[in-house]
């Protein structure tokens, strides 16, 4: 498997045009106030920006087209770099970059390209709209490319499904020394345990009960670790599992400290079964059991809040993540698998239904960040030591609308219902912030609980 | 009281305490050197797991100890280490036992080996905390082996036998050892502590999980789907179910060569299936099961001194039944009464008193029989309700007419 | 005899770039590799630098022993090839030995083009095709008091340049009107030849050479117009032909060049050509063409080899659009597509400033509101993207204004809208 890289992410619509990107540059590169001398150039386009800057191409064409040898793609960084000492001037790599990533500098007298600064961008460092950002999830292929995905090719969930790709995202990166349980929900549904003696799992996976998943695991870590086996345990069960049925085992494992680490990969109700109401499916949503019809319009109460719950455990950490926002999750998975040998740890993972949702397959990831984007969803962490943390900023949200229109879940609300919502996570909101602003003192007077 | 003493083999190094059964099943725990024990407490169990945490806490019982928020995690708990290789103990009753259902109705169909005791108590409602067989005979059809012991000493010595019938290959099945709440839980007695060296040579090493594992070095899907009446077909459900009864047939002679691997090594012989009490020669018998056994023999031995040709079949095993030794034993008799302490509802009689007629289907005759039913909520059951119902069962001896089912606790 | 599963002739950009793709997509088969060279590899556009002494002869070369042996590729130097067998599936070296493949890449580009000059071949000149000729160049100026060059081209006129910087006296001799004709009409040219003149470079553009004719350790040349030249120097750099000489009777379609499809195959099934040596369709015409410019060797090549690796992600060329970039005494040029008097004029427009003095010209060229070609003196844009949007033929609808007023800003958005 080749390599991934970082490399500077530009939203357009998020661009005012300031250009104090072009002016960080110009003055990291050339020591210059001259904007053109910018290796990053912000363009006026229409009522907005565009940008041209070097991609640092996977297959550059610019070191293909260049006759001194003077372009070369570091494997290491990948980034392409420039050797002004070979360099001829011919300007034959700025016919081969289709992107304006390499231009001459009539300032400087020769090509010049953006070198990502040695892995710390000038650029994005000054931009505060988030029109330009670092992106390093380059790191998470690095590091987990190579790994061996631990469930078998073919696991039948449905088109575009958010679930299997956080199962195979997490089990890769926790490795083959695990015990698995999938709790009867949609990741054994689609075939992780198996059929007829058939199974979807590398490693040792079993089907919990729907209510014991926390306890089943808590038997198979402590008599490993009796024997002073490091296996490690890990659930990966659905919301209604966790939340509803399950939660008295889950509660029990976590108040006693188990070392699990307990993924809740959360579609937001029993997806598997037909789509019904879970405790954490949200107000307003249609399920199934809360049908839309002429007296009723969908669930009439708001979803429980578990993750906080986990907290009011002190768990040895808790933390929510999105698939839209991988580095994110990786982090925090990387966390939960460190605090796991020691405690217990709960991670609970948004995962957008296509199916029971309502909405396109390929749209999955789009609806996961929106949900995140609108504060529908807030990223946090939580550790006893820190307190809890939100890792997303909250503030400029989208309106909510963004989040909504796009699930026919939602597709039958009236005003009064999406000023409900809006209440509602204006109330999660808060609620979390206060959560964040007492820090560890929060969880010192949860530990006391 | 059933144990026949003999002499102890030489190198056996026991010694005598005088202790309750909630406490000679804590002994025999600590003697089966089990790895795991989750516990929640319940009357009239609580006693015993406190037992258990105290021997840890000093260091008797090397175990690790799970103090879960409830009996469902209890055996769930169990379950996962059992899967890992532990070999498990818990023990619970009544609403505990209620409660754990899910998980309890699902360990034999694993085939794990674990041992459970059902201090047994009457199931809620009417409320009532007291003993009574109703909630071990609830669970009678779930695929546990099921033992009732008679004595405290019956306690310990088999749940230490319950580890190595469980752990059989032949068998790979759970057994629950049932002591009568009240009874035996809280009735104090004089008990034989077998030798640990000795005890070790007896189970020898464990083998919990050799057939089904979560372990990463043998990597295993555990439990996934079978078919059903589409796609692949039923057969391997039907494959798994019919070795499931297989194992539980295998016990039946597992349970015997155990006790009488037991009598050999300790000296002390317990009837493994059925025990015969003065059955020579018997116009009539009655049977019994649990601690009611001791008056019964009483009021049997009375009974007999009078001249009377009473004899008694007390069931020690009682899943699998023993069919075919309770058939044997029942043969020569013109009429018997069984005494359950619990009830059939459907039947309107008790459940050992069932499984007896059905037993005695492959006799030449039908030989008639009644059902009695005491030692309700707790209720004592005294020589003079056994002398009710020797007098009754020798009415039916003598007149073929079965009547309906008697309440011996009714009125008291 | 050796057996390749991918024969590649060549070593140059073409020759790289299919070697590139075949390696993307079949990591495991046979490669070899064939050069004239006693070298690494490296590009012909570098030897002008080589000779002004910019580029250390060391350290021109495209890739090492690390990157072949990495890539498994059995690179063979100093092997000349002096025919293909097509039906035999085999090539014969110079020196007898015999090489056979499966898949057959012709990268052998060009060669000099030497004009009919009485008096030439008998006489000690130079030309620059090869690193020797570059070293031999090189080692020849110290002596260099007079330097005349025929052909004002890019390499004639790179050369030119890096004698005139050396201080050598220096006259260009070119055929047409005005130099570097293949990229820049008389008015961009205008300005170039400006700069060289201010650098005391004589350009003698519409001459031809009657004869030349040696004069002690020089020549002389005498022109048609009756001027005579001396110069302890000669360099021809008149143009450049495909080396196909090998490929006689060999059934492998030429022209001027070899002939080839929209995935650079011959018309031998498993013969591909790419680069200097290949005619391919061109884009604004359905004749076949010569572009012989390196970007577009680079292309081809990666087209024979995703081909020939059979690799499902193959793309047809587009057809070649000339082009080039050329910097001079600091000055940079840029040419890309085609002048507005190689189009059918219906729907062209043009639009160009000119300020000779500041030496800026800019020209555009649009076909029906898309951009057909675009040719810079000190004017910035990114050629780049201006190809890209030819290729692309990219309607530049309510922008078009916009473009002509500001092309480098309005491409830039253009393409981070459409392929970013």
């Amino acid at each position: 498997m080749g390599a991934a890289y970082e490399t500077i992410y530009f939203k357009a619509d998020a661009c005012d045009g300031c250009n104090e990107c072009m002016s960080a540059c110009a003055r990291a590169k050339a020591q210059s106030d001259d904007q053109l001398q910018s290796r990053i150039q912000i363009v006026p386009s229409g009522e907005g920006f565009e940008l041209a800057l070097c991609r640092q191409c996977g297959d550059p064409e610019c070191v293909l087209n260049c006759p001194a040898g003077a372009l070369a793609k570091n494997a290491g960084s990948g980034v392409i770099a420039w050797d002004g000492s070979k360099c001829v001037n011919c300007l034959l790599c700025t016919v081969g970059c289709a992107y304006g990533g390499i231009a001459y500098d009539a300032q400087a007298g020769h090509v010049i390209k953006c070198d990502m600064c040695a892995g710390d961008p000038a650029c994005v460092k000054v931009c505060t709209t988030g029109a330009l950002k670092h992106v390093k999830t380059a790191r998470i292929y690095n590091e987990v490319g190579n790994l061996e995905d631990l469930f078998a090719p073919g696991l039948s969930g449905c088109q575009g499904c958010n679930t299997e790709l956080i199962m195979r995202h997490t089990l890769r990166r926790i490795g083959p020394d695990v015990v698995v349980a999938t709790p009867p929900g949609c990741i054994p549904g689609m075939g992780s345990v198996g059929y007829n003696g058939l199974t979807g799992t590398k490693v040792p996976v079993f089907h919990p009960l729907l209510t014991n998943t926390a306890s089943m695991l808590a038997g198979v870590r402590r008599h490993y670790k009796r024997m002073g086996r490091d296996v490690m345990a890990v659930a990966l069960a659905g919301d209604g599992g966790t939340a509803d049925v399950g939660f008295q085992s889950l509660s029990g494992a976590a108040e006693r400290g188990e070392e699990i680490l307990y993924i809740c990969v959360d579609n937001e109700g029993y997806m598997n079964t037909g789509m019904q109401r879970s405790g954490c499916t949200p107000y307003g949503a249609w399920t199934s059991t809360t049908p839309v019809g002429e007296r009723a319009h969908g669930k009439t109460q708001d979803a429980k809040n578990l993750p906080l719950l986990m907290v009011m455990h002190n768990c040895a950490y808790v933390a929510t993540a999105s698939t839209a926002f991988m580095q994110d999750l990786y982090d925090k998975l990387e966390r939960a698998i460190e605090a796991a040998k020691t405690g217990f740890a709960y991670l609970h993972i948004y995962s957008p239904c296509t199916t029971g949702w309502r909405f396109p397959s390929d749209q999955n990831i789009e609806v996961a960040r929106k949900a995140v984007e609108t504060n529908f969803v807030l990223l946090w962490e939580f550790n006893p030591r820190d307190g809890l943390q939100l890792t997303h900023p909250a503030e400029n949200a989208k309106p909510i609308d963004e989040y909504l229109e796009v699930l026919g879940k939602y597709r039958h609300l009236d005003p009064d219902q999406v000023e409900h919502i809006e209440r509602t996570l204006a109330n999660n909101l808060a609620r979390i912030r206060g959560f964040a602003a007492a820090k560890g003192t929060a969880s010192a007077e949860a530990g006391r609980g | 009281m059933s144990a026949v003493l003999a002499p102890k083999p030489a190198k056996a190094e026991s010694k005598l305490v005088v202790c309750d059964g909630n406490e000679a099943a804590a002994w025999a725990v600590s003697l089966a050197n089990v790895d795991m024990v989750a516990v929640y407490p319940i009357t009239p169990q609580s006693s015993l797991v406190e037992y258990l945490a105290k021997f840890i806490a000093d260091g008797r019982l090397g175990a690790e100890i799970v103090d879960v928020e409830g009996e469902h995690s209890v055996l769930s708990v169990l379950q996962g280490a059992c899967l890992a290789g532990a070999r498990t103990y818990t023990a619970s009753c009544g609403p505990g036992l209620a409660f754990m259902f899910e998980p309890y109705l699902r360990t034999p169909g694993m085939r794990l080996p674990l041992v459970m005791t059902i201090v047994t108590r009457d199931t809620l409602t009417p409320q009532s905390v007291w003993g009574g067989h109703q909630d071990a005979m609830s669970v009678r059809e779930v695929g546990w082996v099921q033992m009732y012991c008679e004595s405290v000493q019956e306690v310990l010595d088999t749940t230490i036998m319950a580890y190595k019938i469980a752990e059989h290959h032949d068998v790979m099945l759970p057994v629950n050892i049932c002591h009568d709440g009240n009874y035996l839980s809280f009735g104090a007695a004089r008990c034989e502590l077998p030798d640990q060296a000795e005890v070790n040579a007896f189970l020898g090493e464990k083998d919990v999980n050799w057939h089904v594992a979560l372990d990463p070095q043998r990597p295993m899907a555990v439990d996934p789907l079978t078919g059903g009446a589409g796609g692949p077909g039923p057969s391997a459900f039907v494959r798994y179910r019919k070795g499931q009864c297989s194992g539980m047939q295998n016990s039946l002679k597992v349970i015997t060569d155990m006790h009488e691997e037991w009598g050999r090594r300790f000296g002390r012989s317990h009837a493994p299936l059925i025990e015969s009490y003065r059955m020579d020669g018997a116009d009539y018998a009655i049977v019994t099961i649990g601690s009611m056994t001791g008056a019964a023999k009483d009021a049997v031995d009375a009974a007999r001194a009078r001249g009377e040709k009473v004899g008694l079949v007390k069931v020690k095993t009682y899943r699998p039944f023993p069919a075919e030794a309770l058939a044997s034993a029942l043969a020569q008799v013109k009429a018997f009464g069984v005494v359950d302490r619990s009830v059939s509802f459907g039947w309107n009689c008790g459940p050992l008193f069932q499984d007896a007629i059905t037993a005695m289907q492959c006799a030449p005759t039908r030989i008639p029989a009644m059902s009695f039913i005491g030692g309700l909520a707790g209720a004592d059951l005294t020589v003079t309700h056994f002398e009710r119902v020797i007098g009754r069962t020798k009415e039916l001896a003598r007149d073929g007419r079965p009547a309906a089912t008697v309440w011996l606790n009714e009125k008291d | 005899m050796h057996h390749a599963h991918y024969l590649i002739v060549g070593a140059s950009h073409a020759a790289l770039s299919a070697l590139h793709a075949i390696r993307l997509h079949d990591t495991e088969g046979d490669v070899t590799l064939l050069t004239r060279d006693d070298s690494l590899p490296y590009s012909p556009t570098v030897l002008p630098y080589v000779v002004s002494g910019r580029s250390d002869p060391g350290r021109v070369f495209l890739r090492d022993e690390a990157y072949f042996a990495e890539h498994k590729v059995n690179y063979l130097r100093g092997a000349n090839v002096r025919n293909l067998n097509a039906g035999a599936n085999a090539v014969e070296l110079a020196d007898g030995s015999r090489i056979g493949f499966d898949k057959l890449l012709l990268a052998t580009g060009a060669a000099p083009l030497l004009p009919p000059i009485p008096g030439l071949a008998g006489l000690k000149f130079h030309v620059l095709r090869t690193l020797a000729d570059a070293l031999a160049l090189r080692e020849a100026l110290p002596q260099v008091k007079r330097a005349l060059v025929l052909g004002g081209g890019l390499i004639g006129m790179h050369a030119a340049e890096n004698l005139a910087k050396g201080g050598v006296d220096v006259s260009v001799v070119e055929l047409q009107p005005h130099v570097l004709s293949g990229y820049f009409d008389a008015e961009a040219a205008g300005i170039i030849e400006g700069v060289f003149s201010s650098k005391g470079v004589h350009l003698l553009t519409g001459k031809s050479v009657a004869s030349v004719a040696a004069k002690g350790a020089g020549c002389r040349a005498l022109l048609a117009d009756g001027t005579e030249i001396e110069a302890d120097l000669l360099l021809v750099a008149t143009g450049v032909a495909p080396v196909t000489d090998f490929l006689a009777g060999s059934g492998v379609a030429t022209e001027r060049g070899v002939l080839v499809d929209e995935h650079m195959r011959t018309n031998v099934a498993n013969i591909w050509a790419a680069g200097d040596v290949a005619q391919a369709r061109g884009f604004f015409s359905d004749s076949r063409i010569i572009n012989g410019i390196l970007p577009d060797a680079v292309d081809q090549g990666r087209i024979a080899g995703m081909a020939m690796a059979e690799d499902p992600g193959i793309k047809t060329y587009a057809g070649g659009v000339p082009l080039n970039t050329y910097s001079f005494f600091g000055e940079q040029a840029v040419s890309v597509g085609v002048h507005e008097g190689a189009l059918d004029s219906s729907g062209v427009e043009v639009k160009k400033q000119v300020d000779a003095a500041a030496k800026r010209y800019l020209k555009i060229v649009l076909k029906e509101n898309r951009l057909a070609g675009i040719f810079g003196v000190n004017s910035a844009f990114d050629p780049g993207i201006m190809w890209e949007l030819i290729l692309r033929a990219i309607d530049l609808g309510d922008e078009k204004l916009a473009f002509l007023r500001s092309p480098q800003d309005t491409a830039r958005a253009l393409m981070s809208r459409n392929w970013r």
